[in-house]
């Protein structure tokens, strides 16, 4: 058995595709052939055609502060929305079409977009599955008054927000997707059982109800029940007519099935495999197209059991159809999902932005505790390593503790042969654990599955908003040391001077540790209360004016209260706040105490007077700047003092996120998934922090330790992640005040997989991490780009585990020849 | 050196082993390299050997060292004005440690604002340490792994060892060691019945050869294989043999071939493993940061086919479960 070697091929693997069918090659090329193609799925816009009609929703971007730029300034439409406004079609509306409601219009406008504005594409003759395009930018079909009443709060709304994000405060909005639908409920009762539900529940309302936002309300729904029929229906058609021309006879009998799956589904029940995926995709791309936001957050499930039922009848116990064939349906589904990358492809880079993630949640836990991984789950994995590197679905992979060995065998072997890990893993008990603190009881929390990154939700009756609210919890500390001000020469938009917040006291006031975090805990609370009320004036506005009646028949709970999903809540209902920066502000607050209070080294005016220089001002701040960075304590490295202040810090900030409901009736509750934030926008905004930390400069992502700090490894790290989020009881119970789940990623050097033995460590770190760590874990891997980084900045690659027999591998204080001798063994193309 | 002498820097280390207090100059979470599945590895101080290639330096002698780390100095002087004995200079190409005066107080250590300033070898408790190794016990569980003593030389600090090991079988903690196999036999007696595997060096086989790249001869070290791998054998325990592989030293055809005889000779199927270990070059900044010449600085890596060379010897002589790891060339 040979090992690491500086003659070997480069030990960066970058996956490729491979072993893909004709079919599922052809369809991934043609993906990739993006702007290229003749046929592509980007913004089609449509309007009223009134002179006032507003095609751009700008609240869903609120949390997008990259693109605050194109939405425009004080009273302006911006970019955006008037390019879209210029190409939008004018769509035919019915008579009588402005006495209805404004949910009513809005179904009425969607059902006569997506049946006979939007061509019906089969996406050639590879293709398995009905529906091509469906990225949309849709009127919002208001009146005048109405629109209005619309921009009145509308540009309230903007100009709180951007002064929110422009505080350094972090961002929040009402943003769209991050759901998984009642795809099951599709799969096994149809649209039919749906229209049903809501024709019964407007029947048994009253006269004046009816007149009311109720009767809007689900008649509405009703119409929006059958627009998924009315569109497989003319799928159908199309079909039937490329099946008179088709070039082979397979391709027609393959038509033909298509026709009659869409004559079947997804009005009828699934009776096939065929069907269930066809009926989960046409309910899929019709959330994205009613939303207008094409596929944030909007995510499957899981897939692997919902179609399961279906996939063993067909696959194993009647063979009707063959695995291979199985495998080229899944391939149909993926190249769908990636196409609502195309929304902006002309804009470059393929149109992909970060806002995307249709989630697949695979395997995990069953009613009984039984680990459900099945082959559906090993065939829709076998499609993902086929054709990675991809981007849509993304794969979240639920372990648990006893996760079956040929999963685990897989997932690291899909590790080994990429850059990185292609999915996201997520961990049962940590997870459940966190979805008991929200009231979900045990008989149903097993069942939950994952949107957006990695955020844990409910299926079919749950649309809790998962990145609507992030605040920078950083901003605490500034706002700790200058008494609930900016810190003087912070270029925030605010004045100078501005009271931001509370009145906590001027900490040099302050004698004692206990006064210093009891006034942090106010302003990190206040932090949260002012993401709350920036928060719920989005959410009233959406609520009042832009429903979504046809994604609402598709979460439990709507229709049984007669209200949209965006106007009351669904069975669960949930807004999260992502708390951004976490670990810099615990590694403020252990600076804090150990430097002034503990070892009364500096006083707190020595420490404020260094943050206004950015630690440039006096030699004597350079050396202060040092002891903060690297002698103080630090969460991540397994410090059972540092350790304790994290998880006290983090449960006292989660605590105070359950003190707030939305005007719609939603319960606040808390996150940790910091995005892009810390690492662009919030990082920018962000001044001086105690813990060493330029102004500017990176804040620390998600749950993981501040960047550079994680020098004791990936066993450390996650058993600090694991305390954090509230570690286990006396009795081994789980802990985690984190319903929402946390992100965490760990870089390890390839070297790690490099045979069977290490690979065996490997899997036992990830069964060890089941038991000591986080809710999620995304796995890179260390590549040439980032080693080159490793030189200029060794201090941020603690994680570049050196393992040598014997040896005492130390990589954080070398030299630079010893660098790139290190990095020479890593990477051969330097 | 005489083996009367030998005998007497090893008593007087023992003699001085507190069985309730170590010196160790590491301890590594997430080895990969120490034994099976994920283990802990502590770094123990103090070595009666002076390996010409030794990859831990720092951990030769029993006295703590200090070194400095020049891309960390922000060039504050803080370290200079705080040592006692004024030992610290600071000048234009950085600081400079005059080491006949320094005593490895490491004052200036825990004054330096950075990390520019280390010192290796802090003293540990068996209640520290034991609580510090047993934060990975749920993936020494789950990959059947554990704790590993190395160093330097644990077994220099046997006693210490032996309790330490005690209370680790205590708390469900597997244990191996990793040992030159210079110590006396009492000492190996008490270890071992703690120690649930062994991975012994065998570096040199030639009693002449080994004198002069290690310091000391190595009868005492292949008798103690001997017994110790009959010992294991006995209990069940797997018991490895590792030969660092060395240009210009160990790196010869007759030395494995002469370890390989030696194995089937005495070790009768006791030897569950055995590790080639390829020449590590990363130790040169080590040296240069102690102030100490290093022999094989500027010694390029051995070849992967030498390696594959080294282990076909020893397949051939009828040694089963060779392996050779390390960068090669």
């Amino acid at each position: 058995m040979t090992c690491d070697s500086a003659t070997e091929s480069p030990r960066f693997k970058v996956a490729a595709p491979h072993d893909l069918s004709p079919r599922a090659k052809w369809l991934r090329d043609y993906y990739f052939m993006g702007n290229e193609r003749a046929w592509n799925n980007q913004y089609s816009p449509f309007t009223t055609g009134t002179p006032w009609d507003r095609v751009f929703g700008e609240g869903d971007y609120y949390i997008v502060p990259e693109i605050y730029f194109y939405i425009g300034t004080k009273k302006t439409r911006g970019p955006y929305a008037t390019s879209l406004e210029v190409m939008a079609q004018q769509v035919p509306l019915p008579e009588g079409f402005w006495s209805h409601s404004v949910p009513e219009r809005r179904s009425i406008f969607f059902q006569e977009v997506m049946i006979n504005q939007i061509p019906q594409e089969i996406i050639s003759d590879n293709d398995l599955l009905a529906g091509g395009r469906f990225n949309t930018q849709l009127s919002k079909c208001l009146d005048d008054k109405e629109e209005n009443a619309f921009e009145k709060q509308n540009l309230r709304n903007r100009q709180v927000v951007f002064k929110f994000h422009g505080d350094g405060f972090g961002n929040a909005g009402a943003t769209g997707g991050h759901l998984i639908a009642n795809y099951k409920g599709i799969v096994e009762n149809g649209f039919k059982s749906l229209h049903e539900k809501a024709k019964d529940a407007h029947d048994k309302l009253g006269p004046t109800e009816k007149k009311g936002s109720k009767g809007s309300e689900l008649r509405a729904m009703m119409l929006s029940a059958e627009t998924p029929a009315k569109l497989a229906s003319k799928y159908a058609e199309e079909c039937r007519r490329l099946a008179e021309v088709a070039e082979s006879t397979d391709r027609r009998m393959e038509l033909e099935q298509m026709a009659r799956n869409l004559d079947r589904v997804p009005w009828e029940p699934a009776t096939t495999f065929w069907e269930g995926l066809q009926a989960v995709w046409i309910a899929h791309m019709l959330i994205i197209a009613e939303e207008s936001y094409p596929g944030p957050g909007t995510s499957f499930g899981r897939i692997d059991q919902y179609l399961w039922p279906l996939y063993k009848k067909d696959v194993i116990d009647e063979q009707n159809i063959t695995r291979e064939f199985a495998k080229d349906l899944i391939s149909s589904f993926i190249f769908h999902c990636n196409t609502a990358y195309d929304a902006q492809i002309k804009i470059g880079n393929q149109g992909i932005t970060s806002g995307f993630g249709q989630l697949i949640t695979l395997s995990g836990i069953g009613q009984d505790g039984e680990d459900v991984t099945n082959d559906l789950t090993y065939a829709i994995l076998e499609c993902f390593d086929e054709w990675n590197p991809i981007l849509e679905p993304k794969p979240n992979i639920r372990l648990h503790r006893n996760s079956p060995d040929r999963l685990l065998d897989m997932i690291v072997s899909m590790i080994s042969r990429s850059q990185g890990a292609p999915f996201i893993l997520n961990f049962d008990e940590r997870s459940i654990a966190g979805m008991l603190v929200e009231g979900i009881t045990s008989s149903d929390a097993w069942d939950y599955a994952c949107v957006g990154c990695l955020e844990n939700t409910m299926q079919g009756d749950d649309r809790s908003g998962t990145v609507n609210c992030n605040p920078n919890l950083a901003k605490s500390i500034e706002l700790t040391l200058w008494n609930g001000k900016n810190m003087p020469g912070n270029k925030g938009i605010s004045k100078p001077g501005t009271q931001l917040g509370p009145r906590t006291g001027d900490p040099a006031s302050f004698t004692t540790w206990e006064q210093f975090y009891d006034a942090w805990k106010t302003q990190v609370g206040f932090v949260i209360k002012n993401t709350v009320d920036v928060y719920n004036l989005t959410e009233a506005t959406r609520a009042k004016f832009l429903p979504t009646p046809y994604v609402s028949i598709l979460v439990d709970g709507c229709i049984e209260a007669g209200h949209d999903v965006r106007a009351g809540p669904p069975r669960h209902a949930f807004v999260t706040i992502e708390g951004v920066g976490f670990a810099t502000t615990v590694d403020s607050l252990l600076a804090i105490k150990k430097f002034v209070y503990d070892d009364k080294k500096f006083t707190i005016d020595e420490i404020k007077a260094a943050l206004q220089a950015d630690f440039k001002g006096t030699k004597e701040q350079a050396v202060m700047q040092a002891l903060l960075k690297n002698k103080a304590p630090k969460y991540g490295v397994d410090d059972p003092t540092a350790d304790a202040l994290a998880r006290d810090a983090m449960a006292f900030w989660a605590s105070e996120t359950w003190k707030y409901k939305t005007p719609t009736g939603y319960q606040f509750r808390p996150g940790m998934l910091s995005w892009n934030y810390w690492a662009g926008e919030d990082a920018g905004l962000t001044v001086a922090t105690p813990n060493g930390r330029n102004a500017g400069t990176f804040l620390s992502n998600a749950i993981c330790p501040t960047n550079g700090v994680d020098t004791n490894g990936p066993t450390s790290v996650a058993n600090s992640v694991g305390t954090a989020l509230g570690g286990k009881t006396s009795d081994g119970e789980y802990c985690s005040v984190l319903p929402n789940g946390a992100s965490h990623t760990i870089t390890f050097n390839p070297s790690i997989l490099r045979d069977e033995e290490h690979r065996e460590k490997f899997k036992a770190y990830l069964r060890g991490y089941i038991e000591n760590g986080g809710s999620a874990l995304q796995i890179n891997m260390l590549d040439a780009a980032m080693l080159k980084d490793a030189q200029d900045h060794p201090e941020n690659y603690g994680t570049l585990l050196v393992r040598v027999t014997g040896y005492n591998a130390y990589f954080t204080a070398i030299g630079k020849e010893l660098q790139d001798e290190i990095i020479a063994r890593e990477s051969h193309t330097m | 050196m005489t083996l009367a002498g030998l005998v007497k820097i090893i008593t007087d280390a023992s003699s001085s082993d507190d069985e309730d207090t170590a010196i160790v100059f590491e301890i590594q979470k997430l080895s990969t390299e120490d034994g099976p599945g994920i283990r802990t590895t502590v770094f123990f101080k103090s070595c009666p050997l002076e390996c010409a290639w030794c990859q831990n330096p720092e951990g030769i002698d029993r006295q703590p060292s200090i070194q400095w780390y020049k891309q960390k100095c922000i060039g504050c002087g803080t370290c200079v004005q705080s040592c006692p004995k004024g030992a610290l200079t600071l000048d234009a190409d950085g600081i400079h440690l005059d080491r006949p005066l320094c005593d490895a107080c490491g004052i200036c250590a825990d004054s330096c604002p950075g990390t520019a300033m280390k010192k290796f070898g802090t003293t540990w408790t068996l209640d520290a340490l034991l609580a510090e190794v047993a934060k990975d016990k749920a993936y020494y569980e789950t990959s059947g792994g554990g704790v590993t003593a190395s160093g330097g030389e644990p077994m220099m600090q046997a006693r210490f060892l032996a309790k330490f090991f005690a209370r680790c079988k205590a708390l469900g903690i597997s244990t191996a060691i990793e040992t030159c196999g210079l110590a006396p036999k009492p000492a190996f007696e008490a270890v071992l019945p703690n120690v649930d595997m062994v991975m012994y060096d065998i570096k040199e086989i030639d009693p002449e050869l080994h004198e002069q790249f290690t310091g000391v001869k190595n009868d005492l070290i292949l008798a103690n294989c001997t017994w110790i791998a009959s010992d294991l054998a006995s209990t069940g325990k797997p018991f490895w043999i590792r030969t660092p592989i060395i240009p210009g030293f160990t790196a010869t055809e007759e030395n494995i071939r002469g370890i390989a005889e030696f194995i089937i000779s005495n070790l009768n199927n006791q030897v569950e493993r055995w590790d080639l270990l390829a020449f590590n070059n990363l130790p040169a900044d080590k040296y240069e940061r102690m102030d100490k010449q290093w022999t094989l600085k500027g010694q390029s890596l051995i070849g992967k086919a030498d390696m594959e060379w080294f282990q076909s010897i020893a397949t051939s002589v009828g040694v089963t479960n060779v392996h050779w790891s390390g960068l090669t060339r």
